[in-house]
């Protein structure tokens, strides 16, 4: 689609949240609780937290869900009924944005959209991923953690979302980058006002302080290197690396029930925990933390881009705010691209 | 501060040097100013990277359950009062030899909550420091073979502030409405099992949610999951649970971690008048039977 380009007032921005809002669209926004910021369900425009960088777990959960039932059966004489896990996803509101994330969480939909349609089509996520749009606000100062500049993406990259906007004085200027995000739009266009692209403001000359793809060429060639088993002893296994990471993707799936009646479920599941590659035998190919952590590495900056061509990361940082023992994921992509 | 980290590398360098450990975990400069991490020094020459701050947020005692450290033999340890317990309750259960772990405690007059010092915060006080700390009665460590003094000023409370406040408002509400409270905490749960990794004494080298031969523990993320995980933790850590909550600031979903934590220590120590993790020589409080416990619900 050819972008659109808008200016809109901060309270004309506010008036259309709140619209979207009475239209019974799930309005998905960083809003304080517990002394931090998470996303969640807005019931107004002011709940929204837009001072923060970023919330402290990603919007993962909206397209693949903490826990998801694939099907459900249950037994009545010699009948199987079976419930398809999708009818119960159909049930659920559809109309759902995702407002005032940032580009970075906005990038990870379209990266994890190529697994889930790579052998296998995961209706799943693609009805999800479909339904969703994502109106993300342009950062205007990344702190230490972030490196969205280092992964091929910016503070004001437009991958991934539908609507992207840029803070004014007291004003927004608004990018419309595809048609879900135009027909979001197009039922409150009053409070937009069209400009043409020369209007919109100049991206800044982000700087990047390594070349992943030097991470990556490290990576090809080093698998047994000591700094893996050395700098990951502090690593607790913790997995919350990968629980609030946007791209992480790892699931597990389980049954649960009875001979009457019962669910397979698949729930996140993490590269971090030491029974994730435990072999019924007992063996374990990744018997360190150090093994483990590589493998979150390789799995992100060599792997994925090998398979699909785009890195599973977007350089949001969390993984490395979030870590309890102060493991951080740019400073070693750092490390490892001047190990090279 | 300089000179409380001299005095920590030099104690370090030492062990390091006598061959007396192989190993010595301790703390150094993290990502930013406001932040430490862990470091593990295997060589005399590179003690000079431990340091010690009110930014010492980690219990380092959680990576003596870890295969690739246990490997080391003979370890030295940085540890404040509260780690410096859960060193004590592991010796208690069997889990590691005295002499096989040097201590090397700091005398801590309170650690700067993180979140606040992600923010900038630099002054130790009561309302910048974590309830553990306000609770403290091991500002210096009950057991240490190397003592490194505090050059800071003690922790001054004025009695205003009430640690864990909410343990006494829970008490005072109905089952209902505890169990409402804890269901909407419970709700938000991950499963990442990250209170279990940061936990010194959460040592199992297979953990009951993990065992699948029957599957004892849901292993959904949603109300029936977390709850199992959170109470079965619950209770798992009674009366073995020295407070360093590491579980509490590792959760990535906020949950209060340490209001069940202290409440059952509390209730430990009203029935029992027991305290995790005092004495290496005491037989940990449900491993023993005495006649003088609290009986009464037997009836």
């Amino acid at each position: 689609m050819q972008e659109k380009y808008f200016e809109t007032e901060a309270e004309n921005l506010q008036k259309f949240v709140d619209s979207l809002i009475a239209d019974n669209f799930d309005v998905i926004a960083p809003k304080d609780k517990d002394g931090d910021v998470f996303y969640g369900k807005i019931d107004k425009f002011i709940d929204a937290n837009l001072s923060i960088l970023l919330p402290k777990v990603s919007y993962k959960e909206y397209l693949l869900p903490k826990t998801e039932t694939l099907f459900e059966y249950s037994l009545s004489g010699t009948d199987v009924n079976i419930k398809d896990g999708l009818d119960m996803y159909y049930g659920e509101n559809k109309k759902r944005v995702i407002f005032g994330g940032r580009p970075c969480d906005a990038a990870s939909g379209p990266i994890m959209e190529k697994v889930f349609n790579w052998d296998y089509k995961d209706e799943f996520f693609n009805e999800r991923f479909k339904n969703l749009t994502i109106i993300s606000m342009a950062c205007e100062k990344p702190d230490n953690y972030c490196f969205c500049t280092e992964m091929q993406l910016s503070p004001e990259s437009s991958y991934g979302s539908d609507i992207l906007l840029k803070r004014g004085d007291n004003m927004y200027y608004v990018s419309v980058l595809s048609e879900k995000g135009l027909s979001l739009i197009t039922p409150h266009l009053s409070l937009f006002k069209e400009i043409s692209r020369d209007r919109m403001p100049a991206g800044k000359d982000w700087k990047k302080v390594f070349e992943i793809g030097k991470t990556k060429s490290f990576l090809d060639k080093n698998f047994e290197h000591n700094y893996f088993q050395d700098r990951f002893l502090s690593c607790i296994g913790c997995g919350i690396c990968t629980y609030t990471c946007p791209t992480c993707h790892c699931f597990d799936i389980q049954d649960e029930g009875n001979l009457k009646e019962g669910r397979r479920i698949r729930n996140w599941d993490s590269c971090q925990f030491a029974i994730f590659t435990l072999h019924t035998s007992g063996h374990n190919p990744r018997v360190t933390q150090g093994d483990r952590y590589r493998q979150r590495l390789m799995h992100k900056f060599k792997i994925y881009n090998e398979k699909f061509n785009k890195y599973l990361c977007v350089g949001c940082g969390r993984c490395s705010r979030n870590c309890p023992e102060d493991i951080d994921i740019k400073e070693i992509a750092g490390d490892l691209a001047g190990l090279i | 501060m300089a000179n409380t980290d001299e005095k920590l590398q030099k104690i370090a360098k030492d062990l390091l040097e006598g061959g007396e450990v192989s190993l010595v975990i301790g703390y150094t400069k993290g990502s930013i100013p406001q932040r430490m991490r862990p470091v593990f020094i295997t060589k005399a020459q590179d003690a000079s990277r431990l340091s010690f701050s009110c930014y010492a947020v980690q219990d380092l005692a959680v990576f003596l359950k870890k295969p690739e450290v246990k490997k080391f033999g003979k370890i030295g340890i940085v540890v404040k009062g509260c780690d410096e317990k859960a060193i004590n309750a592991l010796i208690q259960e069997y889990q590691l030899l005295r002499d096989d772990i040097k201590i090397i405690g700091m005398e801590c007059n309170g650690i700067i909550r993180q979140n606040l010092a992600d923010k900038g915060e630099a002054a130790v006080s009561e309302t910048t420091v974590y309830d553990k700390c306000l609770i403290c009665n091991e500002h210096t460590p009950v057991l240490y073979d190397y003592l490194v003094p505090s050059e800071n000023q003690k922790l001054n409370l004025s009695g205003n502030i009430k640690p864990y406040a909410k343990i006494e408002e829970l008490d005072s509400m109905s089952a209902e409405d505890k169990s409402a409270f804890w269901k909407k905490e419970f709700d938000k749960c991950l499963k990442c099992y990250a209170c279990r990794q940061a936990c010194p004494l959460c040592y199992c080298s297979r953990c009951i949610v993990e065992k699948n031969m029957p599957q004892w523990i849901d292993t959904n993320i949603e109300e029936t999951g977390n709850a199992q995980w959170n109470l079965i933790r619950a209770y798992h850590l009674s009366g073995r649970c020295i407070g360093c909550g590491e579980c509490e600031r590792a959760c990535p979903v906020n949950i209060p971690l340490m209001l069940i934590n202290e409440k059952m220590a509390r209730d430990t120590y009203s029935l029992f008048g027991n305290k995790s993790g005092l004495d290496i020589n005491a037989k940990p409080v449900f491993g023993v039977f005495s006649e003088s416990d609290f009986n009464e619900f037997i009836k």
